[in-house]
C-alpha cells in the first residue's frame, strides 16, 4: 500500500501499520525519553482522580507512531508539516492501528489524512501531514 | 476557576538546548524504533527541557490532573542533528474557553532556531483544562 505516493489516487489509502499492545512500561519508557512525566501516563492513582481507568497513552506517543507511519512509508519525501488532533484517549494493552489517506496534492506538496484509533475503537487521533516530492524545496 | 487572561502573550525566558545522541536513541527506542531515523515529534521533547508545558501550567496555576493534550501542530524548515544548540522561545498565545468556562484552551506556541538565528521549526500545543462541574444546590 506504501508504493509511490505519486501514482496513488486521491482519496485512497497509501499507509497502514499497527504499533503495539503499549503497556505501562511502554508508557514509563516514553515518560523517561520525552521529559514528560505527567503521572496521568504513569500512575494509576492519579489517572482514576483525573476520571479515567487506568493511566493513557501519552498522545504524544500516538503521534510518535502516526510520524513513524509517515517516515517508513515515505522516507525519500520531506514533512513539511504535520498536526493532530487528540479526540479520545489511547487506553493501555491495546494494539494501536494507524492509517494515512492521500486527501489532495497541492503542488508537489501532498496533503495526507491520519487517524490512530485502538483496535476495534474509535478514532483517538485525527492528523494531517503535508509531504513534499523530494527536489520540490 | 478561570485561567486569568493576562496570561495571553505570557512570554517564558529563551533557553538554549544542546542535542544529544544518547537522548535520541533514548527517545528513538521509547517509540519502537531500532537504530537512528527523522523523529518528527522530537521538538516536543527539546522545548520541553527548558520550559516543559507543565512548569507553564504551574505558572498559570492550573491543577495538572484537570488537563489534557487536545492538539499539537509541528512546521519544518530545517534540519538539526545532535550536538547542535537550539534556542527555543515558548509563548502563550491564547487562552479561550468553551461549554460556558466548563473547558478552557491554552495555546503554546514554540520558536525553535540553530544558533545562527535560522529558522529550525515552529511548534503549536493546545492544552484542554477540564474545569469539574460545579456542584449546583437544589
Amino acid at each position: 500500500m506504501s508504493g509511490p505516493l505519486q501514482h496513488a489516487v486521491v482519496g485512497s489509502a497509501v499507509a497502514q501499520a499497527t504499533f503495539g499492545p503499549l503497556d505501562r512500561e511502554d508508557l514509563r519508557r516514553y515518560a523517561e525519553a520525552s521529559g514528560d512525566l505527567n503521572p496521568l501516563h504513569l500512575d494509576p492513582a492519579f489517572a482514576q482522580r483525573a476520571g479515567f481507568e487506568d493511566v493513557i497513552v501519552h498522545g504524544m506517543l500516538g503521534m510518535a507512531l502516526l510520524g513513524r507511519l509517515l517516515t517508513d512509508a515515505f522516507p525519500t519525501l520531506k514533512l513539511q508539516r504535520f498536526r493532530t488532533r487528540f479526540c479520545s484517549v489511547i487506553p493501555v494493552g491495546r494494539p494501536i492501528v494507524c492509517a494515512a489517506k492521500l486527501a489532495a496534492w497541492h503542488g508537489a506538496v501532498a496533503e495526507i489524512v491520519l487517524t490512530a484509533a485502538p483496535l476495534g475503537g474509535p478514532v483517538s487521533i485525527e492528523g494531517t501531514a503535508m509531504l513534499a516530492l523530494p527536489g520540490s524545496g | 476557576m478561570a485561567i486569568d487572561r493576562q496570561f495571553i502573550g505570557f512570554r517564558l525566558a529563551p533557553f538554549t538546548v544542546t542535542v544529544d545522541g544518547a537522548k535520541l536513541r533514548q527517545f528513538s527506542a521509547a517509540i519502537g524504533l531500532h537504530g537512528t531515523g527523522p523523529l518528527p515529534t522530537y521538538l516536543k521533547v527539546i522545548e520541553g527541557e527548558g520550559n516543559s508545558s507543565r512548569k507553564i501550567l504551574a505558572a498559570l496555576g492550573v491543577e495538572l490532573s484537570h488537563v489534557l493534550h487536545a492538539e499539537q501542530e509541528f512546521e519544518y524548515h530545517a534540519d538539526f542533528h545532535s550536538g547542535d544548540a537550539l534556542t527555543v522561545e515558548r509563548t502563550v498565545s491564547d487562552i479561550y474557553e468553551r461549554k460556558g468556562g466548563q473547558l478552557e484552551f491554552i495555546v503554546v506556541d514554540s520558536v525553535i532556531r540553530h544558533a545562527g538565528g535560522e529558522l529550525v521549526g515552529r511548534t503549536q500545543q493546545v492544552i484542554l483544562v477540564r474545569h469539574p462541574t460545579p456542584v449546583v444546590a437544589a
